[in-house]
């Protein structure tokens, strides 16, 4: 018997005969009314349970990109963003697993640069290597890219084919690296707080539309406005 | 158990603010409708790491598409497009950026505080297109001078006549060495330079809450109720004259009504317009919904002085603003567009965005770290000509979450505001280039109309009825108590940010209202 079940016995005996003594009390007290009422519950001094942000802690799991996509995306952003200088990488700061969530939340338009703008990695890598994005050196990458690269003013990234992809992507890797923990907890390390913060503006009275099972007499939330397939000077996201 | 209020305003914003404070200080009992909630900072809002949101600081997928200035930070200030929607033809997207808090949108607003000049208050005069308004800068001086004090307008009287001087709190700053040589430049173009023009208000806020609804709330005579969805003006059966109004708890959904003598529509220039064309109210002239207008935002350079990089940027060298006011079209007739376009320009000591650089990694981060505090801006604010076929109707086929119609917005740019954006990036680059800056980035592609957050027009004002919605008093020509005093009612967009003469014509309104009604007149 290991340890720690022949501790449990023993526990286990020891509470018998209290127990059994419950079970003849002639008048047990009755059972509290549920739910517990609320003067009974959360109080201002109710402890504050400390939880940690699962970014950092946990990894995504890849649900959008296909594999051969999430090896081009890691590719691509160990490339575009290495870990320099103290700072994590964007691959450290799991940026691959967090464009693959965000992406895959996102609309048609840029799930379909992402898609396909991964695909066309991998493609061009065959072409001319006769390899996948995920295997080419550095040398090998930046002459895939580079032709590629375009400096753009903001909402108004290159609209034509390859360098939409490239520069959007390098632009969200940039964000998603340094809105990351693992960026905000090196700038914390190096004795800079608060590098990825900003105010956050919590729902303010939020409709109560929708919400709830007293919802069905009210009116169903109406369609968005179209999404913009159309000529705007920035692509939806 | 309703009761009667002399003025009902609806909206709280820098117009209804106005309103209020005018007309209580006046002595008339006023009930303020507000459609959303009061935003409370401390209770609201709290400092958060990117990481600590769902999105990493990415704007929520899907969310205010056409909220360009919106973050997953902000996003839940902003009028949900799903929750109020509106619809316009996909070739032709509009960007209706809306704030429902109480305050509304001047709570975020930019600060930048400019006079319109006879040049806009007169243009038909000037080039013969679209109509002058009734009023001229003459009328409205002495308006803005008081509104100019409330607001602390910050600024310099070094304006030429397209950019009337006003009641400013003097700023004495010299220009850094790289602006004085911008400056330079930009003479052989007929580009006047100047000192920019900010509202620095009280506290770190210029807003109707802070500096209009407390006056009125301090005479005991304003009424404020927020979350109230107004659906409908509502019409006295005998007099044909507005009497008040049907609104919805935004909350709860609970109709209600109110009734006052005189309404006046302040909740901004589209929603004035959707609520009157929902009312079947004040539109004999036919004019209503048509002429909007904005300004042209998006196309801009970015440039880098190369004595600033490697460390090099001093105080003297770097730093500091400047306005350059519309120069087209003023003493010269240009040949590709009417009317003109104003430049904010930047000299900034920070850093550079990644995206001036065509480079990745290790480079780019050299590149970063080289150009650090050498960044120099150009953006363009362009007049949008106000067209009678950019308006907007009420769609019928769709209502928002509290069952009131939507908004159909049909509006587009046209060659006018295409070539003006080009030439801004064109003269932009040539001033760049002979100051002897680096020209790292342009765009001379506009974004999408309604951008600017200044959608003014679809109400606009004029001496003829037939022609207009509202007279020189921003009445309705049709109804003696029905009173719009957003920027639904203004003729001509001009290149200036609009909140100044928003709020001097408020003012102006409501004074003659509150005379008008001490004569029994309304």
């Amino acid at each position: 018997m290991l340890r720690r079940d022949f501790m449990r016995a023993l526990v286990a005996v020891g509470s018998l005969p209290n127990a059994l003594f419950a079970q003849q009390t002639v008048n047990p007290a009755p059972p509290p009314p549920a739910p517990v009422p609320w003067t009974l519950g959360l109080n201002p001094k109710t402890p504050v349970p400390v939880t940690e942000t699962a970014d950092g802690v946990a990894e995504d799991e890849a649900r959008f990109f296909t594999l051969a996509q999430m090896a081009a995306m890691t590719r691509l952003c160990e490339a575009l963003l290495p870990a320099m200088a103290g700072k994590p990488g964007a691959v450290e700061a799991g940026t691959p697993g967090f464009l693959d969530f965000l992406i895959g939340k996102s609309g048609e338009a840029r799930k379909r640069i992402y898609a396909g703008g991964l695909d066309w990695l991998n493609a061009e890598a065959r072409q001319k290597y006769k390899r996948e994005f995920a295997e080419l050196d550095a040398v090998q990458v930046y002459a895939v890219i580079r032709p590629w690269l375009r400096t753009w003013m903001t909402d108004h990234p290159a609209t034509e084919a390859h360098a939409d992809f490239v520069n959007i992507a390098h632009d969200d890797i940039r964000t998603a690296t340094m809105n990351s923990k693992a960026w905000d907890d090196a700038s914390s390390a190096a004795g800079r707080d608060w590098v990825t913060g900003g105010l956050y503006w919590s729902p303010i009275e939020p409709d109560m539309a929708g919400l709830g099972a007293t919802a069905n007499h009210l009116p169903p939330h109406v369609l968005a406005v179209p999404k913009a397939a159309n000529s705007m000077p920035s692509y939806p996201r | 158990m309703e009761k009667s209020f002399d003025v009902l305003i609806i909206g709280s914003g820098h117009a209804g603010g106005m309103a209020a404070k005018v007309l209580t200080e006046r002595g008339a009992r006023c009930l303020m409708l507000n459609a959303g909630p009061v935003a409370d900072v401390a209770r609201d809002a709290s400092r958060k790491p990117a990481y600590d949101l769902p999105y990493r600081g990415f704007k929520p997928p899907g969310r205010l598409e056409h909220v360009f200035q919106a973050s997953e930070f902000n996003a839940n200030v902003w009028v949900d497009e799903e929750e109020v929607p509106y619809t316009f033809d996909a070739a032709n997207p509009y960007n209706w950026v809306r704030v429902r808090l109480f305050g509304g949108r001047s709570l975020f607003w930019s600060r930048q505080s400019f006079r319109l000049s006879d040049y806009e208050f007169k243009g038909k005069s000037h080039d013969g297109f679209g109509e002058d308004w009734p009023i001229g800068l003459a009328d409205l001086a002495p308006f803005y001078s008081r509104v100019e004090e409330i607001f602390q307008v910050a600024g310099a009287k070094d304006g030429p006549p397209q950019m009337p001087d006003g009641n400013f709190v003097p700023v004495d700053d010299v220009w850094s060495e790289s602006m004085d040589r911008f400056v330079k430049a930009a003479k052989p173009y007929g580009m006047p330079v100047c000192k920019q023009r900010r509202a620095q208000g009280r506290d770190g806020l210029a807003s109707s809450v802070n500096l209009l609804l407390p006056d009125a709330e301090k005479t005991g005579k304003l009424t404020s109720i927020a979350n109230a969805v107004v659906r409908e003006i509502t019409v006295d059966k005998k007099t044909g004259l507005p009497d008040g109004c049907h609104f919805v708890d935004r909350l709860s959904r609970r109709e209600m009504h109110v009734t006052a003598r005189v309404v006046v529509l302040a909740a901004g220039t589209l929603e004035s317009t959707r609520l009157l064309l929902n009312s079947g109210l004040g539109n004999s002239s036919g004019m209503m919904g048509h002429f909007l207008m904005d300004q042209v935002y998006g196309p801009g350079i970015t440039c880098s002085v190369p004595e600033a990089r490697n460390g090099k940027a001093t105080k003297s060298l770097m730093g500091g603003g400047a306005i350059v006011p519309r120069f087209r079209n003023i003493e010269t007739k240009h040949d590709g567009f009417l009317r003109g376009y104003a430049l904010n320009v930047t000299s900034s000591t920070g850093g550079l965005d990644p995206r001036n650089f065509a480079a990745y990694g290790a480079e780019l981060e050299q590149k970063l770290r080289e150009y650090h505090g050498s960044a120099f801006h150009m953006s363009m604010m362009g007049e949008v000509l106000g067209r009678y076929e950019n308006q907007v109707r009420i769609d019928k086929q769709r209502v928002d979450a509290w069952g009131i119609p939507v908004l159909r917005i049909e509006t587009k740019y046209t060659d006018n505001e295409y070539k003006m954006a080009k030439d801004a990036i064109a003269v932009s680059s040539a001033v760049a280039e002979a100051a002897g800056f680096e020209v790292l980035t342009k765009n001379d592609v506009p974004n999408p109309p309604g951008y600017s957050i200044h959608e003014v027009g679809t109400c606009r004002m004029g001496d003829d009825p037939k022609k207009s919605v509202l007279n020189k008093w921003c009445q309705s020509h049709d109804h003696k108590n029905l009173f719009v005093v957003d920027g639904a009612r203004f003729v001509s967009a001009g290149w200036q940010n609009p909140t100044m003469t928003i709020l001097a014509l408020s003012m102006r309104a409501s004074e003659h209202l509150a005379d008008e009604m001490g004569r029994s007149n309304v």
